[in-house]
């Protein structure tokens, strides 16, 4: 498939002769990245409010009932506003340059990662063959934003919490690549859409967690990695407010500390999104077989049925994200490396042992 | 051997106390919550409370037996006598001293003065949270009723006095009849 972009497809079409293409690359972009980044904040401000709705109700509390009138559905749109207009502050003795790259960096490289998403099978961003590399290797970027925030801030306690960070990541990024590879070598795509169109037999079960006795226990060290490397609890290290005030984001406030929050809740979507598409069927479910059959591929109705599938299977993960968090007590650095090592990755070793032996002999 | 089958039961044991965890908070989850939200809605508070005090003031009879009983002496009041009556100028209590230890409650003749439930009275300023119990200020409008009548009839009786002692034909003259009186009790109200 070509790297392109769907908009730019479409300016193609639409434009008048004689118009320079890096104009309409451009636009494409500008759109896109406008798109996207839109996207993901609506969604984010829906995943804080539905974390602390989901906390408080496990907590046998209500969580924010006033913001907005229904149950507080406006409660991120105030926390925005009020962290907008927060002072700005940067400490005295910080490393100035670093300390304000630091959260755009985060942004930039989630923000990256998420571009090799699709939305529905012919809406995408950018058309990549090695989508899940592109993402792999984007957000794993973010941790240098996370060191660079703790070195600059010039605080024990934001440097304990990045040196964390990258000790958890480095024992964390080896079992997460690998229980990728156990889909991959099932599906045989690293390209998103690829990878859910591979998945549509079966009246749109033909998941590749059924195809492969070892995709589950892949997808269960997926799942605890993917925790690990978005910082989640129980996997808190990094920030660990109990032990380092907020770790990394100690000497953070207003729009840049929002902007670290962002991250958060883009890397828990974008985790998510990546369980669903190479775990849990991606765009394909009855509904969108059914879709399929009655309007026929590339139909509006296909089209939106597919974007919602796959939308409600990422917000799912994200409601298993943060059952987990509400459930399980966090664990202590030496127990997060002894689970990495000691557990996750060989675990992960042979369920791809595993996975390549059935598929080679079914 | 050994080895290999305790790091698969650590393996099992992770994977099965998380879906246990899981499983309860789950029921929590879908649980109605337990909490009220409270401005709009309160919990039940016990009779025996010892909120904020209030008084019945028409049954108290200013014995400052509660201002006396009081270990911080956070009661103040002020009532001036006409006879039987009081002319209530003030009944002050100082919540910034207040223990709520109930002691002023007791000493009460009257049992007028009481602690309620209402515990919440946030102000903007020191100086509010000294609360005057008084429900009115000079004299009820029973004491003021009350009060006419009884002057009415003394002054009747001063009338007949006057008559009578007229009528046993005064020697002396009579002495200008001082009514031995307020100073108009209707001053304040």
């Amino acid at each position: 498939m070509d790297g392109g972009n769907i908009f730019l497809t479409l300016l193609e079409k639409v434009a008048p002769e004689g118009v320079p293409g890096w104009l309409l690359a451009l636009t494409a972009a500008v759109v896109g990245i406008a798109i996207l980044v839109g996207f993901v904040s609506v969604l984010v401000m829906f995943a804080v409010w539905l974390e602390r709705k989901v906390s408080g109700h496990i907590q046998c509390r209500y969580g924010p009932m006033y913001a907005g009138g229904w149950h507080g559905w406006a409660q991120s749109v105030a926390d925005g506003v009020k962290l907008l207009a927060k002072e700005d502050l940067i400490p005295l003795g910080s490393d100035k340059p670093l300390f304000v790259l630091a959260p755009a960096l985060m942004l930039a490289a989630i923000f990256g990662a998420l571009a090799a998403m699709p939305l529905s099978p012919s809406v995408y961003f950018t058309n990549l063959n090695l989508g899940l590399f592109a993402i792999l290797a984007m957000s794993s970027m973010t941790t240098i934003g996370v060191v660079m925030a703790g070195w600059a801030s010039n605080s024990k306690w934001a440097l304990y919490g990045s040196m964390r960070e990258a000790a958890q990541v480095v024992a964390y990024e080896i079992p997460f690549g690998i229980s990728l590879l156990v889909p991959i070598m099932v599906i045989g795509t690293l390209n998103l859409g690829e990878a859910s169109a591979l998945q549509s037999g079966w009246y749109g079960m033909h998941w590749v967690m059924f195809q492969n006795p070892f995709v589950l226990p892949a997808f269960l060290l997926f799942f605890t990695a993917a925790l690990a490397e978005t910082k989640r609890a129980p996997f808190d290290l990094p920030e660990s407010e109990s032990e380092l005030v907020a770790g990394f984001m100690t000497e953070y406030s207003g729009i840049r500390w929002s902007f670290f929050f962002l991250e958060e809740y883009a890397a828990m979507f974008l985790m998510s999104v990546v369980a669903a598409v190479f775990f849990l069927g991606g765009f394909e479910s009855p509904l969108t077989h059914l879709a399929r059959e009655s309007f026929g591929r590339g139909s509006v109705v296909h089209e939106l049925v597919a974007g919602l599938t796959l939308l409600v299977k990422a917000m799912f993960g994200i409601f298993l994200m943060m059952w987990l968090r509400w459930t399980l007590p966090r664990v202590r650095i030496d127990q997060v490396m002894g689970m990495g090592y000691k557990y996750l990755t060989p675990l992960a070793l042979l369920c791809v042992l595993g996975a390549g032996i059935w598929e080679a002999i079914f | 051997m050994n080895a290999t089958k305790t790091y698969f039961k650590n393996v099992w044991d992770s994977v099965a106390t998380t879906l246990v965890g899981m499983r309860i908070t789950g029921k929590y989850l879908l649980q109605k919550p337990i909490t009220v939200q409270y401005p709009d809605e309160r919990l039940p508070i016990p009779e025996r409370y010892r909120g904020i005090h209030y008084l019945e003031q028409e049954k108290c009879i200013d014995c400052l037996a509660c201002a006396r009983a009081c270990p911080i002496d956070c009661i103040e009041m002020d009532a001036v006598r006409h006879g039987k009556e009081l002319e209530w100028i003030s009944f002050t209590l100082d919540y910034q001293k207040c223990m709520f230890c109930e002691l002023c409650v007791y000493p009460c003749p009257k049992d007028c003065i009481h602690m309620g439930t209402e515990f919440a009275f946030v102000t903007y300023d020191r100086s509010e949270l000294k609360h005057d119990l008084l429900s009115f200020k000079g004299m009820a409008k029973e004491a003021r009723i009350r009060m006419k009548e009884a002057e009415v009839k003394k002054k009747e009786k001063e009338a007949a006095k006057a008559a009578a002692a007229a009528e046993k034909g005064a020697a002396k003259p009579a002495e200008s009849a001082q009514a031995p009186g307020s100073p108009d009790p209707e001053g304040q109200a």
